[in-house]
């Protein structure tokens, strides 16, 4: 093949992906090719572009979610659900009714109640109840609605995330994020379409599994975006390699594939080629967008970011840069909210006000910073656990240190723009905090409702594997789109 | 008509990129028959079935439309769904067309048949409302051998299979490919490794008419090749040296099973005997050890060990992975679904479900994080040396020196045993009562079952016991539909990167049809009556023509194959993730052919190791030539899957996987372009380049070349390598500090007169070589 048709080859590859066009590149390309070659064109084959963006199933209210994940499952009890009868009965044995047919993690025999230690006040307009720890938070509460009646069926860590995140509590389903790139694509091509990002120095109690694609192909696999090192595996160039050389040595790489393409004839062998170009751009997009030195001092300030320093505060900004420059997902995890009080690391008195002051600061300055650059209306912030915590005490062995266990029957989340009601404080549970009494709000809602705010139909958003159309919210139509959630 | 016929009738899709194949009859032309599995019955599943299937607690109105006597029965309601050859008593289609409020499927459900698809039930009742069961129900048939024009081209009855068809669809096979692809290709199959230059030579060399089986018939001799089909396996068996769950422990101690799995494909273990060892091989009369080591099998589910979890929900979860990995590996059948409810599509009841896990409900293990039970196990030399340390002791007990028996005990009790969790049936007054679980729940017992194999399959052999080894026993009897079919249609896939039936993991009515059925059955047949002999299998499939085909795709087989479902070309493919892996240590001349053994720590980077609740954090990279194996000895954290191999479509095991989906992504670019491994190995390329590529910089990079893609390189691509040599030697000569990186940083000192700047340089190349497609791929 000549320079002038092996250049033409090239200006078609690298045009397709630039303009993130959908139909295959390395089908487009081969086709150029072939006409090049004077032989009959045919019909471009069905090939996948598969992170391009694709057309919503309705007018999506969100372009993007920021999902923020306290791994442990934080006591809600103690930040967002007041409840002065406990604080009444605390430290006397919990009723016999609460505790029949009911199994826990931990606690033994008969426990004891556990009134919040923390004090609450009421806030804004909506006159949420907060607890002290959360300031900032409370200060926000008109731009959030707090949902205080979020019910599970599983009750321990990895189970628990799994069902939120991918829909079944065993592992080998595709995450949301996944699903969501699967159904939408995403917005720049030079970055990954879902991005995970784990603080707090362990990873979820789910692992791994919480951003796989599962059945999904694995480039809708949630890509971690580490924060020591490189901060998406293997993306720096060899020590001892420029930019230039690797530029050098791609072309040459090029230049073998492309007459290779020619020699064969594979269409994948083209696409092979533009994912070459891609990665050697996203080696510069994403230490771009990662690179928080960018931020002005005052911004910094305003999270809590110490550049260099991993931590949640510094997560939350990393996902605003991310969400601007069109990534479709990103999951924060956060370590350190399993509140079993078995000693002051993980007690409600040291542990617990340590990591709210942390987050609190943070997730408050991503949801101001979201509104101030215009994007909150575009942007779904949802924040939460895996599953809630005993109204009791869980004193572990006797520990004299206060926590509570887990406790799947309600907990609290809040969610945040991308069309969601302002001001509002949805969901009750009993005076014990036991039950949900009204508006109960499932986890495959929860689902079905982001999946909705996005522009995704969650009930025929699907994809055949094993003989079953699978889907997030599972195979059975329990699911309903919370519409009293969104404004 | 024809056209949107055909393509009504292909379901899922395998043949979508064909169908336009099938001529367009001219007007007036008699329309072929309705053929009730191709085209009637995935209409049904799909819309129907759900509410009028074999699920009686979800049935509507009395009617189930998934057998014959179902559907043309008299309804509760007085009317008949079918009736044969009259459309116009038929309710069913009436209910087709009826107002909103009356119309089936109801509007509710969102589904709705076209014109066309009525159109085609309507056919179909008026021809006679024909019921075919699902062909993969029915036991394979032997088929006639099809005639072909071409009748030259063909090898075996393999080749008349797929020339017949191609024939049909005036495509021609391409010409064989040259014997440089063709050692490489099958070379890769086999034994999951390139040949060597020599290989390569002698093969070329060598005139004789059979050479080409010659190298077929060493490289299934070779210990390599149990390395590459063991792979396959440990997909299926989901194999991990760790116990998965939130804090997923270490497993260390389960190699010894995959040692096991390497040895059965190389001493060729007849299949049906490799599946009743692996089931049930504790329940064979007198075991050996190797037969109880076998049924680690099914010890290979999760444990979970989280803190304040419950025992029996996780063992009841590994007794349900158990029976559905089951039915999944050996039938291609999907029964997770009917462990909440009846199978929707296929004959499959939720009481089936749990009759059928009532068999793998009889064990001892109990989530238990020690993984109890297991056996002692010893490697092969350490049981040599066993039994010749014992048979020292024996003598030594005749003359009756003590002080010399003890010291021999000492060192008997001194050999390091494994322990290897096995499967251990419970004693016959411990065994458990089995229910249906509702809705999936542990704690929600509903009804007691038997033990039984689900009822619309043969029943268990007459002689064969109630337990896990009557279900081995059921897979491989003769009469068993799925079981060889399954198997064949497996090793086919990995041979021609796509199955017959392309839905490995899904034989049912949901599943894909055969692109070739009467193959599938001939192969299934064949399989079985040559003793389920894996080895022959493999043979008779490389040996034909249509393995040896050429890959090149033309414009005729883009527009009317895209696909390449009738396989008038090889199909081109990436290599998968050990693969990939595997070639780039064996061309750097670094990979390790040890066989067997622990898993082993491959360099991954820093800090992957962060699991929830568990203190195993430090990676403990391997030194030594246990840093070179192959990639399926490289330990598999669950939670934490080597990252290099995950992005290359490397499962987590965590589940039976049936197939990986390959996927063509930028972070595999970046995997093999600065992965230190791949550095690490790019830098012993470029000595090996230098030692073994003669004295200039042409031959060295023609050398190369030929090492990589293991045929003779052509002039565009050496001169393209070497004007990429020459601008990087110029470079790092000016740089010093940084050739000194790219020579050295990972591998470590130059050999005596090697300068670095060239080093860094072949590195380079190296690096670019590693990262070519067609070194990539299988072509």
């Amino acid at each position: 093949m000549d320079e002038l048709k092996l250049s033409q080859v090239r200006a078609v590859t690298r045009r397709t992906f630039f303009n993130g066009m959908g139909a295959g590149i390395g089908a487009m390309a081969l086709e150029a090719l072939m006409a090049q070659e004077g032989k009959a064109q045919p019909p471009a084959p069905k090939q996948n572009a598969p992170l391009t963006p694709k057309k919503p199933h309705h007018k999506p209210r969100a372009k993007s979610v920021i999902y923020l994940h306290m791994s442990g499952a934080p006591p809600t009890l103690d930040m967002f659900d007041y409840k002065p009868k406990l604080v009444e009965l605390n430290m006397k044995p919990c009723p016999q009714s609460l505790l029949k047919g009911e199994r826990f993690a931990f606690i033994k025999g008969v426990p004891t109640i556990l009134g919040s230690p923390h004090k609450f006040a009421q806030h804004g307009q909506s006159g949420a109840w907060v607890c002290d720890l959360l300031p900032h938070t409370a200060s926000m509460v008109d731009d959030l609605t707090i949902i205080r009646s979020v019910v599970t069926d599983q009750f321990n860590h990895a189970p628990a995330e799994m069902f939120l995140y991918t829909g079944s509590a065993i592992p080998g389903d595709a995450a949301m994020g996944s699903w969501l790139t699967y159904g939408l694509g995403s917005e720049n091509q030079d970055l990954p379409g879902f991005v995970v990002l784990v603080s707090g120095g362990t990873d979820p109690t789910g692992g791994k599994s919480l951003w796989s694609s599962g059945f999904l192909p694995s480039v809708y696999q949630g890509v971690q975006c580490r924060s020591t090192g490189e901060p998406i595996l293997y993306l720096n160039d060899p020590p001892g390699l420029s930019r230039s050389e690797r530029r050098r040595s791609l072309d040459a790489l090029a230049k073998l594939n492309e007459a290779e393409a020619k020699q064969y004839g594979d269409p994948e062998t083209l696409t092979r080629i533009a994912q070459y170009e891609l990665a050697y751009r996203m080696q510069m997009a994403v230490p771009d967008v990662t690179d928080v030195r960018k931020e002005s001092q005052s911004t910094l300030d305003m999270y809590g970011v110490k550049p260099g320093e991993a931590s949640f505060a510094k997560n939350c900004l990393l996902a605003r840069r991310m969400v601007e420059k069109g990534v479709r997902y990103v999951q924060l995890y956060d370590w350190g909210w399993d509140i079993h009080g078995t000693g002051p690391g993980d007690d409600l008195m040291t542990a617990f006000p340590n990591k709210c002051r942390d987050m609190d600061r943070a997730a408050n300055a991503l949801i101001k910073d979201l509104k101030q650059r215009g994007m909150l209306d575009d942007t779904l912030v949802v924040w939460g656990g895996e599953f809630g915590r005993t109204p009791m005490n869980e004193a572990r062995g006797g520990s004299k240190y206060l926590g509570r266990d887990h406790h799947p029957h309600n907990y609290c989340i809040w969610m945040a723009g991308g069309g969601i009601k302002r001001g509002q404080v949805y969901g009750e549970t009993d005076e014990f905090g036991y039950h949900v009494v009204k508006d109960k709000v499932g986890i495959r809602d929860l689902q079905a409702t982001i999946l909705y705010q996005m522009g995704l139909d969650p009930f025929t958003l699907s994809y055949p594997y094993q003989g079953l159309n699978h889907r997030l919210i599972g195979p059975t139509n329990e699911a309903q789109i919370r519409h009293e959630l969104l404004s | 008509m024809q056209r949107s016929l055909a393509l009504i009738g292909l379901g899922t899709g395998v043949l979508l990129g064909v169908a336009g194949l099938a001529s367009p009859p001219k007007n007036g032309a008699k329309l072929a028959p309705i053929d009730f599995v191709r085209d009637i019955r995935p209409l049904l599943s799909q819309n129907c079935i759900p509410c009028h299937g074999s699920d009686d607690k979800k049935r509507q109105a009395g009617l189930r439309l998934d057998t014959r006597e179902g559907a043309m029965g008299k309804l509760p309601s007085g009317h008949f769904a079918v009736v044969s050859k009259k459309p116009a008593q038929s309710a069913l289609l009436q209910r087709l067309t009826a107002p909103a409020a009356l119309r089936m499927p109801p509007v509710a459900s969102g589904k709705k048949l076209s014109a066309q698809e009525i159109a085609l039930l309507q056919r179909w009742v008026a021809e006679g409302a024909n019921f075919a069961n699902h062909w993969a129900f029915q036991k394979p048939v032997r088929p006639a051998l099809p005639k072909v024009q071409n009748a030259a081209w063909g090898k075996n009855p393999i080749d008349a299979f797929i020339l017949s068809r191609l024939e049909r669809e005036k495509l021609t096979p391409n010409p064989p490919a040259d014997r440089y692809t063709l050692i490489r290709r099958v070379s890769l199959d086999l034994t999951g490794l390139p040949p060597t230059p020599q290989e390569v030579t002698d093969f070329i060399a060598d005139k004789s008419t059979n050479a080409y089986e010659k190298v077929v018939d060493r490289l299934l001799a070779s210990p390599h090749y149990g390395e590459k089909w063991a792979r396959m396996w440990l997909d299926l068996a989901r194999y991990a040296d760790s116990a998965g769950y939130g804090s997923d422990p270490l497993r260390p101690n389960l190699w010894p099973w995959r040692e096991w799995v390497i040895r059965a494909f190389n001493t060729n273990m007849p299949y049906d005997r490799f599946t009743t060892e692996q089931l049930a091989g504790d329940l064979l009369p007198n075991p050996t050890p190797d037969q109880l080591a076998a049924t680690t099998f099914h010890r290979n589910t999760m444990t979970n060990t989280e803190g304040g979890t419950d025992r029996e929900e996780f063992r009841t979860a590994a007794v349900k992975d158990r029976t559905i990995t089951t039915m999944q590996v050996w039938m291609g059948l999907t029964m997770g679904c009917a462990q909440c409810h009846s199978h929707k599509f296929d004959p499959i009841s939720q009481k089936d479900f749990y009759s059928f896990f009532a068999f793998f409900n009889q064990t001892e293990d109990n989530d238990m994080p020690d993984e109890r039970p297991t056996m002692p196990y010893h490697t092969e030399e350490q049981r040599r040396k066993l039994d010749s340390l014992k048979a020292e002791l024996a003598q030594m007990q005749m003359a009756g020196d003590k002080a010399a028996i003890a010291a021999k005990q000492k060192e008997i009790e001194g050999i390091r045993t494994t322990a290897l969790p096995v499967m251990r049936e419970l004693s016959s007054d411990k065994q458990r009562k089995t229910t249906v679980l509702v809705l999936a729940n542990f704690l929600q017992k509903g009804e007691s079952v038997t033990a039984s194999v689900p009822a619309s399959f043969p029943r268990l052999p007459a002689d064969a016991p109630q337990n896990r080894l009557g279900v081995a026993q059921w897979l491989v009897s003769k009469d068993n539909p799925l079981t060889a079919r399954v198997a064949v249609n497996r090793f086919w896939a990995h041979l021609f990167g796509r199955g017959i039936v392309e839905t490995e993991e899904d034989f049912g009515t949901q599943g894909a049809q055969p692109s070739h059925p009467e193959l599938l059955d001939w192969l299934a047949l064949e399989f079985m009556s040559k003793g389920w002999d894996i080895k022959g299998l493999l043979k008779t499939i490389v040996l034909s023509s249509t393995y040896r085909q050429s890959a090149k795709v033309t414009p005729l087989h883009l527009q009317k194959d895209s696909r390449n479902v009738l396989l008038a070309r090889y199909p081109r493919r990436r290599l998968d993730a050990e693969g990939v892996r595997d070639q780039a240590l064996l061309l750097s001349g670094l990979l390790s052919r040890k066989i067997g053994g622990a898993s082993v720590f491959p360099p991954q980077p820093e800090g992957m190791w962060q699991a929830a609740f568990n203190g195993d954090r430090t990676y403990p990279t391997s030194t030594g030539e246990d840093r070179y194996r192959r990639g399926l000895y490289t330990f598999w954290r669950r939670t934490v899957p080597y990252p290099s191999m995950a992005v290359f479509d490397a499962p987590s095991r965590e589940a039976c996987t049936m197939r990986r989906q390959p996927t063509n992504t930028p972070l595999q670019a970046l995997v093999t372009l600065n992965d230190p491994v791949y550095l690490e190995l790019a830098q012993a390329m470029g000595r090996r380049i230098v030692q073994e590529g003669g004295a200039t910089p042409e031959s060295r990079v023609r050398f190369a070349l030929q090492l990589v893609l293991a045929r003779p390189p052509q002039s565009t691509q050496v001169q393209t390598l070497l004007q990429l040599y020459q601008a990087e030697l110029a470079h790092f000569k000016a740089e010093p500090q940084a050739a000194e990186s790219m020579a050295v940083k990972a591998l470590g000192a130059l050999p005596n007169g090697m300068d670095a700047a060239e080093q860094a340089a072949w590195t380079v190349v190296a690096n670019t070589l590693l990262n070519l497609d067609g070194v990539l791929t299988i072509g």
